[in-house]
């Protein structure tokens, strides 16, 4: 009889990779199915594209470096689903799968994989079409619902709006129903416009723990502090452009934020001041995207800094 | 009622009870070996000295073994019989170990016994050498000579007793049998023990999902102010003796240093029975309730005597229930892998645990994905993601300086929780070893 | 010296020790000029002319400078022609020379030629001397054409300034931008040294095998 040796422990926790991966589509599911009701088919077919193209470049270049495969692991997927949620749902197929097989091959695969991307691939995805194509990634269809009061409410044209941050960022004052804001009657990317179908994700990541709730508060209330100071509308400023769903879906991917609890605190306040920042002096009227992609480098940073007291390290004794 | 608490931790194997509906209704039952083979070397400290020769008759408490150097304790015959074998055999450490086997004759003579007095009676100055002529060292696991712990350098004052009947570990429940069918003797034991070191408070810490136990033992201390029964939150390692001291009297024992550094002395609730036995009785540590469960036909608690072959226990459990893959002493969370079948049963182990072949395997490491599950499971507040990652660049230098991998006390909470498989306890403790060989050597 | 060493020098700068893709040197340059292959054209010939000069000038005067201040005297040789090619750019090409910019002057603290002069010239006669700075120079100038060529092409659909793709290509922005030229930096200097580990792996694998 052949026994195994090992050193403990001799069970393991059956969360894996694969459950949390999964958690996270789950938390992203109400997103989705609120921006193809907003959005329409012509959202659902850019979610589908950006998440199969993002599973094919991850299944492609595994083969091809001979690597063993991970895409089991769900992960590919949630970039992919990500990504598709942060554009606009006029932008042309191509550029979603573009945008999806940079994220993956260029982002995670080329850094080691899993774990080891530096960035995070679909914030990275969306701020290279951004910066490639600004003007497809700045149109907004407006909720195809909506285009008769939304018209008055915006004055833009029928098609095509800007997210409410930009009329704010001219200085004109709106006035949108807070029913609106909430539940996504605005112009914006397909999953950041319906907030509560982003809180409910929110409320399930922090019921199923997978996430911890620093990230999204510090990151939202920094956010909804300063802009008060600076004398905007805290409630718009939340509630108008990516900063819910970036604060609870792209700012808390394990793999580029920090990993203690004061990180993610500092972390969090450093996302939302960065957002405020861009948005009142930079160029672009939002500015989660770079915000997020500029504090992932500097977890790092941030990791080296951040140490706790471990047991027993206590000054004067007893 | 407020629980008590610490820090970090985990709750391994709470869907199924931490594995623990298997034997927890099983009265203990006192099983008799027909052959033990006793290690000299179960405790910490140098290996007992054998005093008995193959061929020899031997008593049941008889001394085979005497102690050597300060820390060591003598150790004595199990059963009574004959003396088969005294030679080296690998046990549960790497290197062969000086084991003493006897066969049971199964008369159960004993040796005259000579007890110092009841618990109020018997002479506080000689307690401690009781224990130690008694072999009684910490059954929690540990297996350190107890009459050291309970002698603390002199200019340590120890103000409060611990007993620890968390019980945090998965599958066992042979403490829990303990105190719900005998919880005169552990309350008994804690008051010799604070009478020989003349300390006026006793705490008796028990896990919450254990009520039956915490109502006997509150029964059997009632109407005594110095002991206080307190519930602990039901957590791993919540019975560690650091974790279970910052969780009852929020102190932190130094690093570097004893629990009496922060006042305290912790003795497991299987050590206080055997401490009662030993000073009210006479009756060396000679036996052990173990939990013997797993993949085993009826799995059980058994008394077994010390040095009883992990073959004989299954035994006594109706056998295998199926092809056994890993078997391990204690816990899954800490326990340690008998190599073969004939590893015995020592004073430390309170639980034998046989898995299957697809239970045995750990699957391989996957690409860590930084979730910080491992950091906030850490009970000593470490960072085992940058120990992990220190170890696998080979860092020793920082492992040891910077990332304090030496406070690390290999709970197992890291790897366990972790989500990717990562090898996080065995490397810190390969990582330990590498590091407590280099000072050696310097 | 032989014929055969001085194509060796030659070829060196180009492929086994070019500068910009095995010795990552004169990499800001590189980065900030590559915006189109013109760009990349003027800025590498002015930088081989330089390097071509100095190292003539460094190689004959290294008998005469005393080592202590070999540095300075080498900034001055490099500036003198850098301010020649500059002045040389002004009169007949100004429109290169207003697209090269800041990045023209800069020549000077390229680290390239003072590399060179330091490395090679400072210790070579004449002619390696002036092989090598054109060696250096045409491997400068090739690579800094080939990361301009994946920048234009991508970027604005051109190359050399005729549009080469067809109307329904959108230009990838991005890679005339900054973030761009590392992103093209980066990949095809990650490209090209895969290739030469691999190629020197199985080389390796050959000799040992033939071993």
């Amino acid at each position: 009889m052949k026994l195994h040796v090992s050193t403990g422990p001799h069970v393991l926790t059956r969360e894996v990779t694969q459950t949390l991966m999964l958690d996270v589509l789950i938390a992203l599911a109400p997103t989705t199915v609120a921006g193809v009701y907003l959005f329409g088919l012509r959202a659902a077919w850019v979610i589908c594209v950006s998440v199969i193209a993002a599973m094919i470049s991850e299944y492609v270049w595994q083969k091809l470096m001979k690597q063993k495969a991970s895409i089991k692991d769900l992960s590919a997927i949630v970039t992919g689903l990500i990504l598709g949620l942060n554009l606009p749902s006029g932008v042309p197929l191509w550029m979603a799968a573009l945008a999806s097989a940079i994220a993956i091959i260029l982002v995670k695969q080329l850094f080691g994989g899993i774990g080891n991307n530096f960035m995070n691939p679909a914030m990275f995805g969306r701020a290279f079409l951004l910066a490639s194509w600004p003007a497809r990634m700045t149109s907004f269809f407006l909720p195809e619902r909506l285009l008769g009061n939304s018209q008055a409410a915006f004055g833009v044209d029928m098609i095509s709006g800007a997210t409410p941050l930009v009329p704010q960022k001219l200085g004109i004052t709106l006035d949108i129903p807070l029913s609106d804001l909430l539940l996504g009657n605005i112009p914006g990317s397909i999953g950041e416009v319906c907030k509560i179908a982003i809180l409910i994700g929110l409320v399930y990541m922090l019921v199923v723990k997978v996430i911890s709730w620093h990230i999204p508060v510090f990151f939202v209330g920094s956010v909804a502090l300063l802009s008060w100071l600076l004398g905007n509308d805290p409630l718009i400023a939340i509630l108008s452009g990516g900063v819910l769903f970036g604060a609870v879906f792209m700012a808390t991917d394990y793999a580029t934020n920090p990993m203690q609890k004061i990180g993610h605190i500092i972390f969090g306040i450093g996302c939302g001041t960065m957002v405020v920042v861009i948005r009142k002096w930079g160029n672009y009227p939002e500015g989660v995207t770079y915000a997020i992609l500029f504090m992932n480098c500097l977890t790092p940073l941030i990791d080296r800094l951040s140490s706790r007291r471990v047991y027993g390290m206590v000054k004067n004794h007893v | 009622m407020s629980k008590f608490s610490f820090r970090g931790g985990i709750h391994p194997l709470h869907d199924t009870h931490e594995g623990k509906d298997l034997t927890r209704n099983k009265p203990v039952r006192a099983y008799a070996s027909k052959i033990v083979t006793i290690p000299m070397d179960m405790h910490i400290g140098a290996p007992s000295n054998p005093i008995v020769k193959k061929g020899e008759q031997v008593l049941l408490g008889q001394v085979i073994a005497e102690a050597v150097g300060g820390i060591g304790i003598p150790v004595h015959a199990s059963v009574s019989g004959t003396v088969t074998d005294v030679s080296a055999k690998i046990m549960m450490r790497k290197v062969p170990s000086m084991c003493i086997t006897i066969e049971n004759n199964g008369l159960d003579e004993w040796i005259p016994l000579n007890p110092l007095g009841s618990v109020e009676s018997a002479d506080s100055t000689k307690i401690i050498q009781a224990i130690k002529a008694a072999g009684i060292c910490g059954m929690g696991g540990a297996c350190f000579p107890t009459h050291i712990k309970m002698s603390p350098p002199p200019d340590k004052q120890v103000d409060i007793i611990i007993l620890n009947g968390a019980e945090c570990e998965t599958y066992l429940t042979a403490d829990f049998r303990l105190m719900l069918e005998q919880p005169q003797k552990v309350v008994d034991g804690l008051r010799i023990a604070m009478r020989a070191m003349n300390v006026k408070r006793g705490l008796i810490g028990i896990e919450d999902n254990k009520p039956e136990a915490i109502d006997a033992i509150k029964k059997a201390a009632a109407g005594r102010d110095d002991i206080e029964v307190c519930t602990l939150k039901t957590k791993y390692p919540q019975g560690g003796e650091k974790q279970l001291i910052k969780a009852l009297i929020n102190k932190e024992v130094p690093a570097g240093g004893l629990p009496a550094d922060a006042g305290a002395v912790v003795l497991n609730v299987a050590t206080a029975a055997a401490i009662r036995d030993a000073v009210v009785e006479g009756m060396p540590l000679i036996n052990r309730i173990t939990t013997v469960t797993g993949k085993v036909k009826e799995p059980d608690n058994l008394l077994l005597p010390i040095g009883t072959l992990v073959n004989e226990a299954v035994e006594a459990c109706g056998g295998y229930s199926q092809e056994p893959g890993k078997i391990f002493f204690g816990g899954s969370m800490t326990g340690i892998c008998a190599p073969n079948e004939e590893a015995s049963v020592t004073k430390a182990n309170n639980g034998l645990v046989v898995f299957n072949e697809k239970e045995a395997i750990i699957p391989p490491e996957d690409n860590c994905i930084r979730c910080s599950r491992c950091i906030y499971a850490c009970p000593v507040y470490l960072n085992p993601y940058a120990m992990k990652k220190a170890f696998d660049m080979d860092k020793m230098d920082v492992l040891e300086n910077k990332l304090n991998v030496k406070e690390c006390i290999l709970c197992g909470a890291c790897s366990y929780i972790c989500p990717s498989h990562q090898y996080l306890t065995p490397a810190f403790k390969d990582a330990k070893d590498i590091i407590a060989a280099r000072r050696v050597s310097k | 010296m032989s014929k055969n060493n001085l194509k060796g020098v030659f070829v060196n700068g180009i492929f086994n020790e070019n500068p910009v893709f095995r010795l990552v040197l004169g990499t800001c340059p590189t980065i900030a000029v590559t915006t189109s292959v013109t760009n990349g054209i003027g800025m590498g010939l002015a930088a081989t002319l330089v390097l071509l000069g100095s190292n003539i000038v460094v190689s004959s005067l290294r008998n005469f400078i005393p080592n202590k201040v070999r540095i300075p005297a080498y900034i001055v040789v490099i500036c003198t022609f850098v301010t020649m090619i500059q002045l040389f750019m002004q009169a007949f090409i100004p429109s290169l020379y207003e697209s090269l910019g800041i990045f023209l002057p800069l020549i000077v603290v390229n680290c390239i030629i003072l590399a060179r002069a330091e490395a090679f010239a400072g210790k070579n006669p004449v002619l390696d001397s002036a092989v090598d700075g054109l060696g250096m120079g045409l491997g400068f100038t090739l690579a800094l054409i080939l990361i301009a060529a994946v920048r234009e092409v991508l970027g604005a659909g051109s190359i050399l300034g005729y549009q080469i793709m067809g109307n329904g290509f959108e230009p990838v922005l991005l890679f005339i931008l900054a973030p761009g030229g590392f992103l093209a930096f980066g990949l095809i200097l990650g490209i090209i040294n895969g290739i030469g580990n691999k190629r020197r792996s199985k080389k390796i694998v050959k000799e040992a095998k033939a071993v």
